[in-house]
């Protein structure tokens, strides 16, 4: 029951994630980046579910493999070190807000040093979805500019990832003058993927 | 130059192959990068493999995290056993100078002097690698790093060691027409960045040299003294899923797979080479700890060229100072706190600079080994406390940097220590408390020394010229041939070591 039952239904369009690990991870963002403070968006609100579901995608098996078990892990690990309060032994998404971020700082505080491991290897792939949001990045007035990138005789060999040789794009004729070094603009508009969307 | 002649890319394969050439060359990192490309200039037929994909701008991720875990293997996440350490190597057309910071610094001629005199060595001295150092300086453009894009958190370190008295300069980096993207470790969207891909490799195929990609050498073929050459399989990027078989036939095979991969392809070949047992032994690393200063007025951190000033003043020490910047995502994780503090932090971002300390930790060791049934390593490594120390020691002089620099606060990273310190007082407990090697957060992306070069066959793999000592005409060209840390990045000596080896091969043909 405490495994399987209760976890809310999985979003469309996820490819990756269990039902389960959306819960989990769902709870965690919330926990380490609640809505308000310096930066507005909530942990959820960045949409950080949905980029681990894309980050796992990405990663080889054994390490997909690993990242499930660390999510299982903190949900669980409060049969091993629970959590304070009445509610301390449920599992680490049905515990209440305040209960949840006191745990996963007991885990960041912890002397042991192996449940400090666990915690940062968490938290790490939470702040890489946060950061990956495109309003996050705008609010810290970091998001990666627009950069017009040259044409180089290298581009005339190697195709894009999964294309074949004979699908390059790109002839003799469209060899661009190489970067002259001039710097980048730092009012240069930023980089299409990062722009406000149109309403 | 012909259009893609003489490439292969995982879509080109469709049913198991051979093929021959006078020289197989394992890696397209800087050291097998720099030898095919020789080579092949010198009129050899060479064909050279890579296991991972080429990259082209329209596949580069300005996410930090997606990026690491496409371009780099075990998704980015690998870590050594024992002390766990991150530690990063690259699969990519190009090897790890596609997402480095193209720092290319010669070894310091005292160092080079203590491999001559510890491992036996008798060319190894600087004067010995100037003629290979200044080969590959011209041909990449080498430089120091331009002032106009060296951007405020650069400058911040110049001054604050200036105010110290600690030498410093820009680093000579492989880029031609830098912008101060700060992009360096997601792919170089400018192309200034000459990594192997748009430079070596390009040439090689020029000179009418082979390219192989996604394709895993998983054994060298040998008889007697006499490798003949490699067989492996051809692997889906990303995934790493196996599917065709291949060999390659060739009078030299050169591997410079990198000093986890090398070892292991060693072991899987019927621990080929070992007769001194040391194949996978003697591993080092060039542990880094970064520490963020916050600043009154804003640095545009993300504005300046990603790794641009350094200081050599404390070489002797056993570390180096250097300035850093990664994907904000990156950084963010070495952030402490949590919650809205978090946030207050990350808030602050703008406000930062980063610098790093990176150390030749020459005592302490760690092996690697093949895991069971993948070509994937198994990494032990142990921190010596003597080198924790030096790592002590490295953090204190970097607050001593940013508050010299006028930074308000400093973000140390350390385990046990205060998230925050605001003055140079509050500093002095980075010196005066002893520390623990799981106190640090340390990252570890320089390695060495696993095919060690040795003058006595005993005691090492290969010899001077490359070339190992068990065999005739197979060689190793990636940094596990160096013997120690070279005390700098080790980029510049691999290649100038491969130029060498280059040489030393074309002669024996």
């Amino acid at each position: 029951m405490r495994i399987f039952s209760g976890y809310p239904p999985l979003p469309q369009s996820f490819a990756t994630l269990t039902r389960r690990e959306h819960g989990f991870l769902a709870a965690a963002a919330e926990a380490t980046f609640p809505r308000g403070g310096a930066i507005e968006p909530s942990g959820v609100e960045a949409e950080i579910p949905r980029y681990v579901d894309r980050y796992l995608g990405v990663l080889p098996a054994r390490m997909r493999l690993l990242m499930r078990l660390l999510f299982f892990l903190v949900e669980h690990a409060t049969l091993f070190f629970p959590a304070g309060g009445p509610a301390g032994l449920r599992r680490f998404s049905k515990l209440p807000q305040p209960a949840r971020v006191a745990y996963l700082q007991s885990w960041q505080r912890s002397g042991f040093h192996a449940r400090r491991v666990v915690f940062t290897g968490l938290r790490s792939i939470l702040t890489l979805g946060y950061l990956a949001d495109a309003e996050v990045l705008r609010a810290l007035r970091l998001a990666p500019k627009q950069i017009d990138t040259p044409v180089c005789e290298a581009d005339l060999l190697w195709p894009r990832v999964g294309e074949r040789p004979e699908q390059i794009r790109y002839t003799l004729e469209d060899l661009t003058p190489p970067s002259d070094g001039s710097p980048l603009d730092p009012d240069a508009p930023l980089d299409p993927d990062y722009q406000k969307s149109q309403p | 130059m012909s259009a893609s002649a003489g490439v292969r890319v995982f879509a080109s394969y469709d049913r198991d192959f051979v093929e021959e050439a006078e020289v197989v060359v394992v890696g397209s990192g800087p050291g097998g990068a720099v030898l095919a490309k020789e080579l092949s200039c010198a009129g050899r037929d060479v064909i050279l493999l890579e296991e991972g994909p080429p990259f082209s701008p329209d596949d580069f991720e300005l996410d930090g995290g997606v990026s690491m875990a496409r371009t780099l293997r075990e998704g980015g996440l690998r870590t050594t056993r024992g002390y766990i350490m991150p530690t990063m190597q690259a699969i990519a057309l190009g090897g790890g100078s596609l997402v480095n910071s193209a720092i290319c610094v010669r070894a310091p001629a005292a160092t080079l002097e203590e491999w001559c005199s510890e491992f036996e060595l008798d060319h190894t001295s600087r004067a010995d690698l100037d003629p290979h150092y200044e080969a590959v300086e011209k041909f990449l453009g080498i430089a120091p790093t331009p002032e106009d894009v060296l951007g405020p958190r650069n400058l911040l370190f110049r001054k604050a060691c200036d105010a110290l008295g600690y030498s410093s300069e820009p680093i000579p980096r492989n880029v031609r027409g830098c912008r101060g993207s700060g992009e360096c470790f997601t792919g170089c969207r400018s192309r200034a960045k000459q990594s192997m891909d748009i430079s070596y490799v390009p040439s090689m195929v020029q000179a009418g040299g082979r390219v192989l990609t996604s394709v895993q050498v998983q054994r060298v073929l040998a008889q007697g003294r006499r490798a003949t050459g490699v067989e492996g399989r051809v692997v889906r990027p990303f995934t790493g899923e196996p599917s065709y078989t291949f060999r390659v036939d060739a009078k030299v095979v050169v591997l410079a797979a990198g000093v986890m991969a090398t070892p292991v392809i060693l072991s899987q070949s019927d621990d080929l080479a070992n007769r001194s047992q040391q194949v996978g032994q003697n591993l080092q690393f060039h542990p880094g700890i970064a520490v963020a200063g916050i600043f009154p007025e804003r640095t545009r951190p993300e504005f300046g060229a990603t790794q641009a000033y350094q200081s050599l003043a404390f070489i002797r020490e056993g570390f180096k100072l250097e300035t850093l910047w990664a994907p904000p995502a990156l950084l963010a994780v070495r952030l402490p706190g949590f919650g809205l503090d978090l946030k207050e932090r990350l808030a602050e971002m703008p406000f930062a600079a980063m610098w790093d300390a990176i150390a030749s930790c020459n005592r302490s060791l760690g092996q690697v080994r093949a895991r069971r049934g993948t070509m994937d390593p198994l990494i032990s490594w142990q921190f010596h406390p003597a080198d924790v120390s030096v790592m002590r020691r490295a953090l204190w002089v970097l607050a001593r940097l940013f508050f010299a620099a006028g930074a308000r606060k400093i973000l140390p990273g350390v385990h046990g220590q205060p998230e925050e310190i605001h003055s140079l007082e509050e500093a002095r407990v980075l010196q005066e408390e002893e520390l623990h090697p799981t106190d640090l957060v340390c990252g570890g992306n320089h390695v060495f020394s696993t095919t060690r070069m040795h003058g006595d066959p005993r005691q090492g793999v290969v010899g001077e010229s490359g070339r190992c000592h068990d065999l005739d005409n197979l060689y190793i060209a990636d940094t596990g041939i160096l013997p120690r840390s070279p005390s700098v990045n080790p980029m510049l000596t691999c290649m100038a070591l491969a130029h060498r080896i280059a040489g030393q091969v074309a002669e024996r043909l």
